[in-house]
């Protein structure tokens, strides 16, 4: 088996902010990503969708990059860029020749040093982002499914459980006041990590990264959001309406163990049992042999990502003419075939083959050709802020193929228990004039 | 240095020199039976990336009955002689593969990725797929049900809503003219026709199959020799269909859903295929339009006004006809402005020079994004397949980037000029008509239909 072996060299300037490059010659390509350890949990009640709302804001204007200059000056250099907030992180990432990398660096230094947005560019972001909340969830069948509907359903804690987009009330509320405090208090340089991976040499990327970031104050530590969710003793479950599509649709989502435990190698891989591609055994089971449902199928949530609650999810569109009792039935069979008998040797082997070629293929691409190493950034930047191992991404797939039938057995006999699930039913209001009765 | 000493320029620093763009060797071969073979290192990961294309999708299967090339494709993966649908899922798995297939108007095409180690008996079982697929009757039955289902819900996306009517409007009765069957088309599918699609399409004479990764193309070439070389089979006639007239005066369609949050505007028109004289030049007239994030529509109507959040516009390279079109999903209120934006930008590229800073910008943009596929075996085969397909020169990769940057605010100019006519622009707005149908009237002659497409008064 061929062994990869990725080089990264990393550090930590004196105000906190950690810094990793990972070089690659081969192409005069560098993607840099700057990763803030927030995310939507932390959003207080009252501002729902805030951290998204903000994480745009960052586009808006810095002390010397006004609004529209900072997309302009990385486009104009070759470049394409975006960011996403999630749970517990927020990413800025870019990929561009890499005879950019200098000015990148400045870019993203002088919004980490000092956001500059005014109450327009406020208003303008909070009107993109309700065009944005419609096209992707309000004005598209099955729009939000689940994710956005089942934190509601499976968590107690607000701050698992909210509307992470945004309720638009929430959203009109949010002004600059919350902007700038959020900003002092969160983007500090010893609550993040800057990233460049590709055409860029270590000394190179350590030297230009004190030349730019050195510099920034680092802040008091910030207050954090107690994820903790009280124990779950029974199942969960809700109802919501499906107002384009006519399948009848489940989500089913089993909590997930914390991760990097033991339980959590053993989690990813029963995972790849039960869904990983169309060899998974709910997919095998529920469209392919019984046929009673048209979709079905899911994963974990970002699995290197989570550094809270999350769950195991299984999403599921099913044919009108089989009951949701019906589909859950032949859902819990599955399940209790793999509790009942875990999963055989041969099963396991391929799992492990397909394991470490999806890894292989994480570390190379993840966001479409666009945005090479993204995944490679994704997993080196999760290591430093969560787990403080960045060359964990060179040892952590052993653990993976360490992982043998009997923990496979255990962890699906310990976590696939309905006490510890949350289902959510999308049912459609609209029934199709076409179909026979 | 002093402590604390602030020595960060206020001004963004300058590009350092460019390194080479330097696009890896690749290996060509065409083997006695046709079958053309494409091939490039990348080892980035020990893995590799291919495509088995073949040159006829859905419009060249159109008079038996339309997206019948898609269906066979999605077919094709679900068994042959020698193995049933369970076995071929677990067998890629074995082997740490991916696969897929389907079909476009041009292409049907069997996609895959996979450790290199077991290059030999991935390119098998793609072998087998390509020659001996069995179409089971009770999975082709349970197919069809899942497109019955996708075309069923297509009637409620908007986006595809609206690309549907614009395909109808543009192209008319010629193949281009319907992107997707319809409930009945799907429902009268015949097992034969899916088989006899196989035997003409999915022919190695009418194949190109490119692979790129971590291998030695000399062995690589060998493996695939050995695999695919005893494939017998001609490539189909060549059907050509009566050049679709573009519609003159600009018209607005309406596609009325009732109660919709938001609209989706789609406008366009046609315009050329890749090998026309003018692909270059048109294509960075598009990305300075709205191609890009920074470009002239976006900045306006989401940066400047948030109208709106990823309007976007594009030009279409079908292999026979091409077409340009500009989107944006739309706060119901501001439709009209929206179009009035969307048509000015047009307008002022038509009769005001762009600046030479901002054509530079956007030059830089084209260029620097073109190369990004280098960095990636998906990028790299993405590209190379964009050649073989397209049957461009064998150093466009290598030229395009200089032919970007040759061009002047002149060119750019003359190009809007040609292909960008407000006046004649082909609208559709997809929404609720009690909200933006005296908007829409504004812009030209108005139909409305339903979501099913039938006209409404």
């Amino acid at each position: 088996m061929k062994r990869l072996q990725i080089g990264v060299a990393s550090t930590t300037l004196s105000n906190g902010l950690h810094v990793v490059v990972a070089p690659d010659e081969t192409a005069p390509v560098v993607t840099v990503g700057v990763y803030y350890k927030i995310g939507f949990r932390l959003e207080p009640q009252g501002r729902s969708g805030f951290a998204h709302l903000f994480e745009h804001m960052m586009f808006q204007g810095s002390a010397n990059a006004p609004k529209m200059q900072h997309i302009k000056l990385i486009n104009s250099s070759g470049g394409m860029l975006n960011g996403s907030t999630s749970y517990d992180v927020t990413n800025y990432y870019e990929a561009v020749p890499s005879n950019a990398l200098e000015r990148v660096l400045w870019l993203e230094a002088d919004r980490m040093r000092a956001l500059k947005v005014d109450d327009e560019n406020l208003k303008n972001q909070r009107d993109v982002v309700k065009e944005e909340v419609r096209v992707n969830v309000m004005n598209q069948p099955y729009g939000g499914f689940p994710w956005l509907d089942m934190p509601p359903v499976a968590f107690r804690n607000w701050a698992n459980a909210h509307n992470f987009y945004g309720d638009f009330a929430d959203l009109d509320a949010a002004d600059l006041r919350d902007v700038q405090t959020f900003f002092k208090t969160y983007y500090i340089p010893n609550n993040a990590v800057l990233l460049m991976l590709g055409d860029v040499k270590p000394e190179e990327g350590l030297a230009l990264a004190k030349k730019y970031f050195a510099d920034i104050s680092p802040g008091p530590p910030p207050p954090f959001a107690d994820p903790t969710e009280p124990e779950q003793h029974q199942e969960r479950r809700g109802h919501v309406e499906e107002k384009f599509g006519t399948l009848p649709a489940m989500a089913i989502g089993y909590l997930m163990p914390k991760r990097r435990t033991p339980d959590w190698y053993a989690m990813a891989l029963l995972d790849q049992a039960l869904q990983g591609s169309r060899a998974g055994r709910i997919h095998r089971e529920l469209v392919l042999e019984k046929q009673i449902a048209v979709e079905a199928g899911g994963g974990i949530d970002d699995l290197f990502g989570y550094n809270g609650p999350t769950q195991l999810t299984t999403r599921i569109l099913h044919k009108p003419e089989y009951s949701s009792d019906a589909t859950l039935a032949a859902f819990d069979e599955v399940i209790r075939d793999v509790r009942e008998h875990g999963i055989s040797a041969d099963e396991l082997e391929q799992l492990k083959v397909k394991w470490r070629s999806d890894y292989y293929a994480t570390l190379e691409g993840g966001r479409g050709g666009y945005m090479p190493k993204y995944g490679l950034m994704h997993l080196l930047a999760c290591f430093t802020l969560f787990d403080n191992e960045t060359q964990l991404v060179n040892t952590i797939l052993d653990g993976f193929l360490a992982v043998t039938r009997e923990q496979v057995h255990a962890a699906a006999k310990k976590y696939l228990v309905n006490e510890k699930r949350a289902i959510v039913f999308r049912t459609p209001v609209r029934t199709n004039a076409k179909e026979a009765a | 240095m002093a402590a604390g000493a602030r020595e960060v320029p206020n001004v963004a620093p300058a590009l350092a020199a460019e390194r080479a763009v330097t696009w890896p060797k690749r290996t060509s071969a065409r083997f006695s039976n046709g079958l053309e073979v494409i091939l490039a290192q990348s080892h980035s990961i020990p893995k590799f990336h291919g495509e088995l294309f073949f040159r006829s999708g859905n419009a060249a299967a159109i008079d038996r009955a339309p997206g019948l090339a898609e269906m066979t494709a999605t077919v094709v993966r679900t068994g042959t002689a020698k193995r049933a649908s369970r076995q071929i899922e677990e067998d890629l798995r074995r082997i740490g593969a991916d696969l897929s297939s389907g079909a476009g108007a041009d292409t049907s095409a069997i996609s895959f990725a996979g450790l290199s180690e077991f290059a030999e008996p991935l390119l098998s079982l793609v072998n087998e797929l390509a020659r001996e697929a069995s179409f089971p009757e009770g999975e082709f039955e349970r197919e069809r049900r899942q497109k019955l289902e996708e075309v069923k819900l297509n009637r409620s996306d908007p986006g595809f809503l609206a690309s549907e009517r614009l395909r109808k409007i543009l192209f008319g009765p010629h193949p281009y003219g319907q992107v997707a069957p319809s409930q009945e088309q799907v429902a009268a599918y015949q097992r034969e026709d899916l088989q006899s699609v196989y035997r003409e399409f999915f022919t190695p004479e009418n194949g190109i199959l490119l692979l790129v990764g971590d291998f030695d193309p000399a062995e690589m070439l060998k493996i695939a020799e050995k695999v695919f070389g005893s494939w017998s089979g001609k490539k189909p006639q060549a059907k050509v269909s009566a050049e679709p007239l573009a519609p003159r005066g600009r018209r607005v369609s309406l596609v009325h859903v009732p109660g919709a949050v938001q609209t989706q505007i789609l406008s366009g028109c046609h315009a050329i295929t890749r090998k026309h004289p003018d692909w270059v030049k048109l294509g960075l007239t598009n990305s300075l339009y709205g191609g890009a994030f920074n470009s002239r529509l976006v900045m306006n109507i989401r940066e400047d006004k948030g109208y709106t959040y990823s309007p976007r516009s594009s030009v279409h390279a079908l292999r026979q006809h091409g077409y340009f079109s500009v989107s944006a999903a739309v706060r119901n209120e501001v439709v009209a402005a929206s179009l009035t934006e969307i048509l000015y930008e047009m307008d002022k590229l038509r009769s005001i020079p762009v600046p030479e800073a901002e054509l530079a910008d956007a030059q830089n943009y084209l260029s620097g994004v073109f190369s990004m596929g280098l960095a990636t075996q998906e990028g790299l085969l993405s590209q190379f397949s964009t050649v073989a397909l397209n049957e461009l020169p064998g150093d466009y990769l290598e030229t395009y980037r200089q032919k970007v940057r040759a061009l002047t605010p002149a060119d750019l100019m003359a190009t809007a000029r040609k292909y960008l006519d407000s006046a004649n622009m082909q609208i559709v707005v997809v929404g609720d008509r009690a909200q933006i149908q005296e908007q829409a009237a504004l812009f030209g002659p108005l139909e409305i239909y339903d979501a099913q497409g039938t006209p409404l008064s």
